[in-house]
């Protein structure tokens, strides 16, 4: 009953501000959908690329042509005063400039050097260098064949005039162009998993890493719960009634975990319903994981909360210890991106083990004795955090 | 003008004096931009991903499964790649299913006869294709094996193209007898191999949109994306302050000294303004001495950040002026640095965005700010800040004015 009593205590404190729901719901589910990609046009949308062609040469316009076909980006046609001046207003991620000597002549008698600024720090305009550099390797490589051609045939037999030497290269470059777009794919991919496929889905990453984050720091956050309770003089009150130190700490937990597994599966039913992600694969695994990273992370508050001193530095702490557990755990982008040295380091912190068993289960589509070290480990971090806490809590 | 300035100073040492609001104004902003130095590969001696581990099995008995082979293997991908040459295919798609490899590529018997055939027989009528299996915990590694396997596959495709031509050309125009074909092979190859690993004829030249070498330093957008960010917690706990200082009673004592409600308020604003602009620059220098990152022009950084800080102390005198407690400053501030973090750039590239978002992003201060050291990373001076410095001049302006007339029309014991 007291537990009941304690629980609901701490529930119309959490919740008495509307604007709680925005960090319990709103902004969780914002982070996961913008985090998975939910509006990036990358795919729906091609990169524009402003192209200033100052040759206007049947190659040109067949590079322009080429880049009309491409499913990365799009062109579009500027001069080079306009082009310049959108680059410099950051209109476009990147500029295109043909020079007037692009021309089947000039590449036939050796290299045609096109220009591509772009701006700095700007993954649209990595991405639309590496798209035009697909385009022209296609066309160049056919002239480099046609090239070759020519100077076999040369070997073999002079040419009588230009004239003959020209079309023979134009021939070879038309045959050569041919068979490379009708190349078959030498190449087929497909995703390694334990049991069945399951394709790498960011979805899926940002779904489960987003899920950690705004569950870890509110949890995190039971510490100004306790810092609360001890700067107003309230926690003093309490213990004086007949409630065991256990009780009230238990009672904190367990309403906070509750909140917390709620929240955990409204986010899972939200990446369900709109992201498509395979939450619901393997239930007992999810259950698992849910359960086990939320202890861990309510035994870290109650560890904290035993030590800090205000609610703002419990606040301030949860948020910013939250967000860094969540970026150096994986949580944010892919943990292979971490040196070597740092991923083995950062496997003392629960949110590298919830990350872990999490894409464990969505992405290598691992059931319940695939995530159980996972799992372990998080409980033991709940229990050594919990004891840590519950001794300081004591000598208080 | 003295008691403003009192003011300012007063709460400018209360704020750094608070060590709670120190772990979220530098702490946490630090903490981060080193995690995301670490992701973007900043201590890395290739400033990349390094020492990606492929598993390879090659059942193939022909030089091209050999030489992919060798490619992985060479000295030049050394740094990149870590391969692991297994037996048979199941033992490499067992290092992936393990997380022991971010790729494995197959190699399948006959990959080489399918493309060269052997003594002139006719290729296979079926593509003889290599499997790449790949880990989908690891997109980013398997994505570069990718690329290097497809690369090689071009150039592969480049050589038997290359080869095809030139024979059928010389048949064609009667230099090469059809039964003449073998002994001509070995010349015929040398020149499809050219072919296939020569530079292209057709070059791309990129540069930046000033001048020098296209150079991606992911992190001249993410310390200041995280210095933005965490600049809108300063403004809010400023705004937090006033409210708070009037809920304990210590603004009406404030107010029987001999200053008006004006300077107090003003004296605060600065405080907090102060605050703001210390922060920002204790970050830059702290940043560009532990991570090596040049901000730019110095006084084009010095303005911008001034013009950052009037920006976003406008957000925080309109939240104060919509608030009652203290309370609420705190969870709308958290809430506004959030989604000015989201909306602003501070998590997510602008240049990923649709245009609608990117156009709604520059209601944040972060966007403005964004730009501006965007603009000075790429070597502009203050000269070529116009338009990020009107936007946020603008934009503290047209706050603080709203923020004003709110202010006004509470109360008069409750103006502040």
């Amino acid at each position: 009953m007291k537990l009941l009593a304690i629980f609901w205590k701490d529930t119309l404190l959490r919740f008495s501000s509307r604007s709680e729901l925005l960090f319990f719901l709103v902004l969780p589910m914002l982070f996961t959908l913008i985090l998975a990609g939910g509006t990036n046009n990358q795919g729906m949308e091609r990169l524009p690329v402003l192209v200033a062609d100052q040759a206007q040469s049947p190659l040109s316009q067949q590079i322009v042509a080429e880049l009309e076909r491409s499913e990365a980006v799009r062109p579009v046609l500027v001069s080079l005063e306009q082009g310049e001046k959108d680059l410099k207003e950051r209109q476009a991620a990147a500029l295109l400039i043909i020079p007037p000597a692009c021309d089947w002549e000039t590449l036939q008698a050796g290299v045609v050097e096109l220009e591509l600024r772009q701006l700095p720090n700007d993954l649209n305009g990595q991405a639309a260098a590496q798209a035009v550099r697909a385009v022209l390797w296609r066309l160049g490589s056919a002239v480099t064949i046609a090239h070759q051609a020519v100077a076999a045939a040369e070997e073999a037999r002079r040419f009588e005039a230009a004239a003959e030497r020209e079309a023979y290269f134009d021939a070879a470059l038309s045959s050569a162009q041919r068979l490379m777009a009708a190349a078959p794919s030498r190449l087929q991919v497909e995703p390694g998993a334990a049991a069945g496929s399951v394709p790498y889905d960011p979805a899926a990453n940002s779904s489960a890493g987003q899920l950690i984050t705004w569950v870890f720091i509110p949890l995190i956050g039971i510490s100004a719960l306790f810092a609360q309770e001890r700067q107003a003089g309230t926690l003093r009150r309490l213990l004086v009634t007949p409630t065991p130190r256990g009780t009230f700490l238990l009672g904190t937990v367990v309403g906070n975990v509750f909140w917390a597994l709620v929240q955990m599966a409204l986010l899972v039913l939200f990446g369900v319903a709109v992201l498509k992600v395979r939450w619901a694969d393997h239930p007992a695994a999810l259950v698992t994981m849910l359960v086990s990273a939320t202890l861990a992370a309510a035994a870290l508050g109650v560890m904290l909360g035993a030590f800090v001193k205000t609610p703002a530095q419990a606040n301030n702490l949860s948020i910013a210890l939250g967000m860094v557990m969540a970026l150096l755990g994986g949580c944010w982008y892919p943990i292979e991106l971490f040196p070597e040295a740092v991923r083995t380091a950062v496997k003392v912190l629960p949110t590298t083990w919830a990350m872990q068993g999490m894409t464990d289960m969505l992405l290598r589509g691992q059931g319940l004795a695939g995530v159980l070290p996972e799992a372990v480990v998080l409980l033991g971090f709940a229990s050594a955090f919990f004891a840590v806490g519950v001794w300081r809590f004591r000598h208080q | 003008m003295k008691p403003i300035l009192l003011i300012g100073w007063k709460d400018l040492q209360v704020t750094f004096r608070d060590r709670a609001a120190l772990l979220f104004m530098l702490l946490a902003p630090f903490l981060l931009t080193l995690g995301l130095a670490l992701v973007s590969g900043q201590f890395s001696e290739a400033g990349r991903i390094e020492q990606i581990p492929v598993a390879i099995a090659n059942q193939d008995d022909g030089q091209l499964g050999q030489a992919l082979v060798k490619l992985f293997q060479d000295s030049t991908l050394a740094d990149l790649v870590s391969p692991t040459v297994v037996a048979d295919p199941e033992a490499a798609r067992r290092l992936v299913d393990q997380d022991q490899a971010a790729a494995a590529v197959i190699v399948p018997a006959g990959f080489t006869a399918s493309i060269v055939p052997d003594d002139g027989a006719a290729p296979p009528a079926e593509t003889v294709a290599i499997t790449l299996v790949t880990n989908p915990a690891r997109p980013i590694g398997a994505g570069i094996v990718r690329a290097i396997v497809e690369e090689y596959l071009s150039r592969v495709e480049t050589g038997r193209v290359g080869g095809e031509v030139i024979v059928r050309q010389l048949v064609e125009t009667g230099r090469l007898m059809p039964q003449h074909i073998r002994a001509a092979a070995p010349a015929i190859g040398s020149r499809a191999v050219v072919a296939a690993v020569a530079e292209p004829a057709l070059r791309l030249r990129a540069a930046t949109a000033a001048s020098g070498p296209a150079d991606f330093n992911p992190m001249a957008v993410m310390a200041p994306g995280m210095a933005l960010l965490f600049l809108m917690f300063t403004v809010a706990n400023g705004g937090r302050s006033l409210l708070a200082e009037r809920a304990q009673g210590t603004l009406p004592r404030l107010l029987v000294a001999p200053v008006t409600a004006g300077q107090v308020l003003v004296g605060k604003l600065l405080g907090t303004y102060l605050a703001g602009v210390a922060q920002m620059l204790i970050l830059v220098v702290g940043s560009a001495l532990l991570f090596g990152l040049r901000w730019g022009d110095p006084l084009g950084v010095l303005v911008l950040i001034l013009a950052a800080v009037f920006a976003a102390l406008g957000w925080g005198m309109l939240l104060t002026a919509l608030a009652r407690t203290p309370g609420q400053v705190t969870v709308g501030g958290a809430a506004l640095m959030l989604i000015f973090g989201l909306l602003g750039g501070s998590f997510v590239q602008f240049g990923l965005m649709p245009g609608w978002w990117q156009a709604l992003s520059h209601l944040t201060p972060n966007a403005w700010g964004l730009d501006g050291f965007t603009v000075l990373s790429l070597g502009g001076t203050l000269a070529d800040l116009g338009r990020p410095l009107l936007g946020l001049v603008v934009m503290g302006l047209a706050l603080g004015a709203v923020s004003l007339l709110l202010f006004s029309r509470r109360s008069p014991e409750k103006q502040l």
